[in-house]
Order: C-alpha cells, then structure tokens, then sequence
C-alpha cells in the first residue's frame, strides 16, 4: 500500500468533511433540529472514521467513531442538546482539526483526549431535547 | 474480465478499493459518491458486480440496492460496511445485497468476496 498516496488524499478529504462538519454545526446551533444538518455530521463521522482506520489512525478513528455514535443519539432524539451537546460537537471538531494537523505537519497522530471521548460518550441517547 | 461500478461518497475508499481490485483482473467500469449516482451509473454501464457503501449521501445504499433490484432482480452487489453496522448490513442483504466487507479493507477479504459473489452468480 502506497502510505504516502493515501495519507495525502485522507488529509485532503477529511479537511474537507471537516469543514463541512463546521458549517452544518454552526447550522445546528441556530436550530438544534435542523435535521439535514444532523444527517450530514452523521454521515461525514462515519466517512472520516472509514477512512482512518483504513490507514490505522487509531485515535482519529476512535475520535471519528465517538462523533458519529453521538450523532446518531441526538438524529433519534431528533435535536442535539443545547447547550451542552452542541459544546461537545465544537469540542470534538477542533479535537478532529488538531488532530488533522498534525498528521498534516508531523506524519503521526497525537493520542486521543480521553476526557472528551468520556464526554462524548456519556448519557447517550438520554432523550434530553433541547 | 469482470466489470465493477463502486459506490462510495469517499474518493479515498474507492481508490482504495480500485487498488485492491484493478490488479488482480477486475475492469473498474464506473464510480458513484451518491446512492442516487450509482442507480443511475448501474442502469447505463450494467456492471457484473457493484461494490456500495452503506453510508452515501442522497439516497442511503439500502434504498440504492432496493431500487437496482427492481430493475434488475440478479444485480450482484457487495456492501461496504464499518463495524458497529451489523444491523444495517442485514437489512442490506435482506433487501438483495449478496454480500458485504467491512472497513477498514483487507485487501484479501475484499478479493475473496468479489470472487465469491462473481462465481456464485455464473
């Protein structure tokens, strides 16, 4: 497997997801209901975690895997929680951004943040509505 | 040689599985990023096998492999999943799917899989 090929088409695609991600949550925190929005951070979690565990980025899949759990909670309970799931939803995207970075400057992945994958994580699908 | 449409909204896995394929005598006829993409890709190049992911953006992979079944009830597809997705991956395959890989791809599950559906289907 060609490692540098793929490393560099991951860092392209996934900035991108992750850009997205940002633009649907800053969409999510003006209507936590808003349910294309909800389907798309779903759905951009799950690819970037496909992705990375395709080249063993161990913690950005971990990360990645955690987002997108997460976004199937709050897509069943219809909104995302305010304030508190949307600061956990910023909170893992610059986890993801620093994450990309660096990958992008070092060619390795820092460990994961423990305490956000707990937060993350915790009181899933709680059925708390915003 | 045997003719493949894959159908991922990530261009990184269908790379990466145009890789695994290409070189052990698969014709790469198509790609799809969309679930409505790869019914429209499937009804103009008529691939022997697509290779879908379960996740795709506009129309999910389980309503893409329902809509190429009723246009062609021996369509021969293999569905891309992740871990924790048993529960879709079965919905996949009672909706027509005849097989599935999971992510992250080992390159010889993704080959014996291909080879199993393609012969299963001669």
């Amino acid at each position: 497997m060609d490692l540098a090929k793929y490393r560099a088409l991951f860092l392209e695609e996934a900035t991108e997801h992750l850009a997205e991600m940002s633009r649907a949550c800053l969409a999510l925190e003006k209507d936590p209901a808003n349910g294309e929005a909800l389907d798309l951070v779903f759905r951009l979690a799950h690819s970037i975690k496909g992705m990375a565990a395709s080249l063993e980025y161990e913690s950005i899949t971990r990360l990645a895997h955690h987002l997108e759990d997460r976004m199937a909670a709050f897509r069943a309970q219809g909104a995302v929680d305010v304030p508190e799931g949307m600061a956990l939803l910023f909170r893992g995207l610059e986890a993801l951004e620093r994450m990309l970075g660096a990958l992008r400057e070092h060619g390795a992945c820092p460990p994961a943040d423990e305490g956000l994958l707990e937060a993350l994580a915790a009181d899933r699908g709680s059925g708390k509505k915003a | 040689m045997k003719r493949v449409l894959i159908a991922d909204d990530a261009s990184f896995m269908r790379q990466m599985i145009r890789d695994i394929i290409e070189p052990e005598g698969f014709e790469v006829v198509g790609e799809a990023s969309d679930g409505v993409e790869v019914v429209d890709k499937f009804r103009k190049l008529h691939p022997d096998v697509v290779m879908m992911d379960i996740v795709m953006p506009k129309r999910s992979g389980i309503d893409a492999v329902k809509a190429i079944r009723a246009d062609a009830p021996a369509a021969r597809i293999v569905m891309c999943s992740a871990l924790g997705q048993e529960a879709l991956v079965t919905e996949a395959i009672q909706a027509g799917a005849r097989d599935f890989i999971v992510k992250p791809f080992k390159p010889e599950a993704v080959l014996t899989t291909l080879r199993k559906v393609v012969e299963k289907a001669d």
